[in-house]
């Protein structure tokens, strides 16, 4: 775009040279006319003439009028200028917004890519965990129920043996309390003789000791 | 002195030292007697059974004064030293039941064997005995507790070995 308007400028002076180079042709080719009655001048007097004429051509209102419409082609250009660069800056900033908007969606969909696998692995990890944790708990499950079982069939052999201990304490107590009385000492005689001749070593040994 | 034969009326600690009693009782009378003057009466102490048979069962008479020394050191020795079996019934037990009990221990366990009573009814029947150094326990309550086992075989409908 600036390329362009350097090549307008530089058509524009070109057009301004070669009208000038036209108007110095004109005025040299009216001055060689004159030169047959001028003849006899001198080439200071030329030169003053060639002087006097451009200054005739480029008065004062011409370069005026060269400077406004210089002016005007500037501020034309440079409302161009503005115009494409305001274009440009429009178009590089949405070029820019889509490039942001494409790379933030790339990162955000590679973040949550990411943030899914952290996610999902979490999730299996959690998952293993949980798996983990019920095969213990079975497990402890199990020994507990063994360990129950154990200790139901511990405390029932527990239970029937004091049922069975205290069953013969009771008829024992019953049998002292019924037939204990009833028997005279002396028909205990043979009894008590049996049991010390039972332990009549151990009796003689003892005394002997003693 | 080695002939001396404890009589079976002579069971426990305490027969023997009544029978001691009586016999320094005899023994003091005898020589006071001897010390009075003559005609003037004087009426024995009355002696037991028990120390007669004693005297009479060792070839001793009382009336000497060293066979009464001869018994009354057999007395005190055997006060001392003679073996001392005790036995807990369930109840009092007659001098004849205890009679045959100690004769058939002075002939099976030990001659001078003699026998302190205890009464012990918790027992109810059997009798206890303790030695110097060991308890034997005799009774139908122990002779019930040790078959337990058996009444509990039979409770569960087991033949028991």
């Amino acid at each position: 775009m600036s390329s362009l308007t350097t090549w307008w400028f530089v058509g524009i002076l070109g057009v301004l040279l070669a009208v000038t180079l036209l108007l110095i042709f004109v005025a040299m080719h009216s001055g060689s006319k004159r030169k047959g009655h001028r003849s006899k001048e001198s080439p200071k007097d030329a030169q003053t003439l060639v002087d006097q004429e451009v200054e005739h051509i480029f008065n004062d209102a011409f370069r005026e009028e060269l400077r406004n419409r210089g002016r005007l082609h500037f501020e034309k250009i440079i409302g161009e200028n503005a115009m494409f660069l305001q274009q440009d800056l429009r178009l590089t900033t949405s070029q820019l917004n889509e490039y942001m908007k494409t790379e933030i969606t790339r990162k955000l969909k590679e973040e949550f890519t990411k943030y899914e696998e952290s996610i999902m692995d979490a999730k299996q990890l959690a998952v293993d965990s949980i798996q983990k944790t019920n095969t213990a708990i079975d497990e402890q499950r199990a020994i507990l129920g063994t360990q129950l079982q154990a200790q139901v069939a511990e405390e029932k052999k527990y239970l029937v043996d004091k049922f069975e201990t205290d069953m013969t304490r009771v008829v024992n107590h019953y049998i002292l309390e019924s037939i204990g009385n009833q028997i005279d000492l002396s028909d205990q005689l043979g009894y008590i003789i049996g049991e010390l001749e039972a332990n009549k070593k151990e009796i003689i040994k003892d005394i002997s000791n003693g | 002195m080695a002939k001396a034969i404890l009589t079976s009326l002579i069971t426990s600690p305490s027969d023997l030292r009544r029978a001691r009693r009586e016999l320094e009782a005899l023994d003091e009378f005898l020589h006071q007697a001897s010390l009075r003057q003559g005609g003037k009466g004087a009426k024995l102490p009355p002696t037991s059974r028990m120390l007669e048979d004693l005297a009479a069962d060792s070839d001793l008479n009382l009336l000497k004064k060293t066979d009464r020394d001869r018994l009354r050191k057999f007395l005190t020795l055997l006060i001392g030293k003679a073996p001392v079996i005790h036995m807990s019934f369930a109840s009092e037990p007659s001098s004849k039941f205890l009679g045959q009990l100690v004769a058939w221990l002075r002939e099976n366990i030990h001659p001078q064997v003699v026998v302190s009573v205890g009464l012990q009814p918790s027992i109810a029947a059997g009798c206890v005995v303790r030695t110097a150094n060991r308890q034997f326990d005799l009774s139908l309550r122990q002779s019930l507790d040790n078959q337990t086992a058996a009444f509990i075989k039979n409770l569960r409908g087991e033949t028991p070995s």
